[in-house]
């Protein structure tokens, strides 16, 4: 399959290693060491995944990720050695799609880029059921089924899950939760999500202990697996 | 007061007498009018209330002689015919010496009164000035200043320890001999040369004079004074100043120590920076080593299965690096005093997520959590708590029999959540049970010996414990963690 993968970091090793690496799975990948440039790039060449390095000298990551959420619709992973919870949390909310911690080896990262990949394929072929395992939602008939059985959910489960499916595999955070399910100007804490979240696993008959649909991202969020 | 006005009353007693006389002769040539002799009280109560005691003295004894010399038959003489006259003049003198000294104790109180507002006033004068000025040194010294301009105090210094060594805060140098004797009166809490007791300040009387000591809470006063030079009012003010004294070093004390917290408090974060930056530099490195041994794994990189197995060794080593780097940063920060985000957390759900980034680790075992969905909800920082149970797991699954069973269990016990992580294999030598969690203990010679510490002092800043104890088959790690105050389950 492949695809353009823009790689933004400031240490050359890194983006010749990403070069090599990536290349090696038939992906096409340019590298730059700088924001500016980033947005340059993902204007001119139109990479269908930025791999963008927090820690940038000068424009710093989230600087360029806002400048570049408007201007592109390649899905964005952002990278950084020891992100804070708050740092993963403030990059999904500004509008990336994914995060993955430095170190991290090949096969991890061309998962994660197939995963984003694979997310906007659908999106894009407007396919109304997301799948996760043997569960579907059906959005168009707010429909859930596990096997072939119906789930019936609250209005407020379905809602919850409803937007984790829109952005299977992808993590979202409880913020971002609370405001699609409960509003703008919702006022609660995470003890509202996690509640629900905990209801539509039982009614999933998803084991909390070993979840496969729901998944935790701690100190984020959720995920529904893709 | 000079030597005329000091004579003054008396003068007005005289001629008082001698115009109330003539004023009595005036009306009594004109008609006989009786009692009028009363007149003169006037002028002995003015004297009295006025001058005190001895201006009104004089003043009755002249009515009298003038009375009974121009009034009273036989006229013309100082002689007393009846016991009446004697019964007039006995009258006279009583009012002189009770009005005297009736207005004499209320000068006097007035007097004192006043001197007590004024020396009160100049102490707050100094107080206020004292207490505003930033530099407590300032301060001291203008209080020292202001106890030398009282008459007889000769000297008056202060003095005070600094991290075990004595010196003179204001009011001049101390010899050798002086500071000792200060920092004596200090440690024992005992006045020297002086008896110091509610305000009052007495002095001792010692010969050849020495100074006298008086020990506060941060430190001493020294002073020497004359005293056939000072009176009782400056007494009281050189107290009053010793207890203002007495009050600057307390704040000069509080705003050292205040101060050295803040360089505490700094040196401690500047070792959290230090360490996160060091950290982040150590990384990086590893993060290009670690993405280009991976990058050659790749089937279509074209290497050899021995020289692929050499890359998946080195990567491996990289992690462990890394894991350590990771490790030596999170115990830094724990011991820097991390703030604990706690939250109402589903244990199962915590047992999910590290099962989750533990799953290659643990993929040569089996894993069963004996953990009831029905567990009431811990109180808990969620990245702090997951890295417990992470820490335990992986442990476990280091020193597991290859294809045995690793548990987790847990169960609620009063207001703490009891879980344990249990591997069969090698139990844990019965002296090393009580050292598994101190920092760079390890059982084998590649571990970091962070893991377990790192999870006594995550535990620990909850408000739990955590052991190590040997089972049937294999060790076994219990710690506790506070439950939630909700209780409905999540």
């Amino acid at each position: 399959m492949g695809g353009r993968v823009l790689v933004v970091d400031d240490e050359v090793e890194m983006q010749r290693a990403l070069r090599a690496g990536l290349g090696y799975h038939d992906f096409d990948v340019r590298a730059v060491g700088t924001g500016e440039e980033a947005i340059r790039e993902a204007a001119g060449w139109r990479p269908d995944v930025v791999l963008l390095d927090l820690g940038l000298p000068g424009m710093d990551g989230f600087q360029t990720l806002a400048r570049l959420r408007p201007a592109t619709r390649a899905a964005v992973i952002v990278v950084s050695v020891m992100p804070g919870e708050k740092d993963k949390v403030r990059a999904l909310d500004a509008g990336a799609d994914d995060y993955v911690v430095k170190p991290f080896g090949t096969e991890e990262l061309v998962a994660r880029i197939r995963a984003v990949l694979r997310r906007q394929a659908d999106l894009s072929s407007g396919e109304p059921v997301v799948r996760s395992g043997d569960l579907e939602i059906d959005l168009a008939r707010r429909a859930v089924t596990v096997g072939s059985r119906p789930v019936k959910l609250t209005p407020t489960e379905y809602e919850l899950l409803r937007y984790l499916a829109l952005h299977a595999g992808k993590p979202v955070t409880h913020t971002t939760l609370l405001r699609q399910v409960w509003g703008e100007y919702a006022v609660g804490d995470k003890y509202n999500t996690r509640y629900v979240v905990a209801q539509i696993r039982k009614k999933l008959g998803d084991d909390p202990a070993n979840p496969r649909y729901i998944v935790n991202e701690p100190g984020v969020g959720y995920r529904l697996e893709a | 007061m000079p030597a005329f006005g000091r004579w003054l009353p008396f003068a007005y007693a005289v001629a008082g007498a001698a115009g109330i006389t003539a004023a009595i002769g005036l009306v009594q040539s004109h008609a006989s009018v009786s009692g009028l002799s009363t007149l003169y009280l006037l002028l002995v109560l003015w004297l009295g209330a006025t001058w005190g005691r001895w201006p009104a003295v004089a003043a009755s004894i002249c009515a009298f002689l003038f009375y009974d010399f121009f009034f009273v038959p036989p006229v013309g003489t100082f002689t007393v015919a009846g016991p009446s006259e004697l019964i007039e003049l006995i009258v006279l003198l009583a009012v002189a010496l009770v009005t005297g000294q009736l207005a004499g104790s209320l000068r006097r109180a007035q007097g004192e009164s006043e001197s007590m507002a004024s020396q009160s006033r100049a102490l707050y004068e100094l107080a206020t000035v004292a207490l505003k000025a930033p530099e407590v040194t300032n301060a001291l010294n203008l209080l020292c200043g202001r106890a030398l301009a009282i008459n007889g105090v000769t000297r008056f210094a202060l003095a005070s320890a600094a991290a075990g060594r004595w010196e003179a805060l204001a009011g001049g140098d101390l010899g050798p001999e002086e500071m000792k004797q200060a920092a004596w009166a200090f440690e024992t809490g005992r006045t020297v040369g002086a008896l110091m007791s509610g305000g009052t300040l007495k002095l001792v009387r010692s010969r050849p004079p020495s100074p006298a000591y008086v020990p506060m809470a941060g430190g001493v006063a020294i002073f020497e004074v004359d005293p056939g030079a000072i009176d009782d009012e400056d007494m009281r003010m050189l107290a009053a100043l010793i207890g203002l004294a007495g009050l600057l070093l307390d704040r000069r004390r509080a705003v050292a120590e205040a101060e050295r917290a803040r360089g505490l408090e700094a040196s401690d974060r500047l070792k959290a920076a230090v360490l996160s930056s060091l950290s982040h530099e150590l990384k990086s490195p590893i993060a290009s080593l670690r993405a280009g041994l991976t990058a050659l794994n790749a089937p279509r990189a074209g290497l050899s299965p021995d020289q692929n197995e050499l890359l998946v060794d080195m990567d491996r080593q990289a992690s462990r690096l890394d894991r350590m780097v990771g490790d030596m940063l999170v115990l830094s920060r724990l011991e820097a005093g991390v703030e604990l985000d706690t939250e109402p957390h589903s244990f199962v759900e915590l047992v999910a997520g590290a099962l989750r980034q533990l799953r290659p680790q643990l993929a040569g075992h089996e894993v069963r959590a004996e953990v009831g969905s029905d567990l009431p909800p811990v109180q808990v920082d969620e990245l702090q708590a997951g890295r417990v149970l992470a820490n335990l797991l992986e442990n476990a699954s280091e020193w597991a029999t290859p294809g045995s069973s690793i548990t987790v269990g847990a169960r609620a016990r009063d207001k703490f959540l009891e879980a344990w992580v249990e591997n069969e294999g090698t139990s844990i030598a019965p002296v090393d049970l009580e050292h598994v969690f101190e920092t760079f203990w390890s059982r084998r010679a590649g571990g970091s010996g962070l893991g377990l510490a790192i999870c006594k002092r995550v535990v620990e800043a909850h408000g739990g414990t955590i052991r190590a104890e040997n089972m049937r088959r294999g060790p076994r790690f219990t710690f506790t963690l506070p439950l939630a105050r909700v209780r409905a389950s999540i």
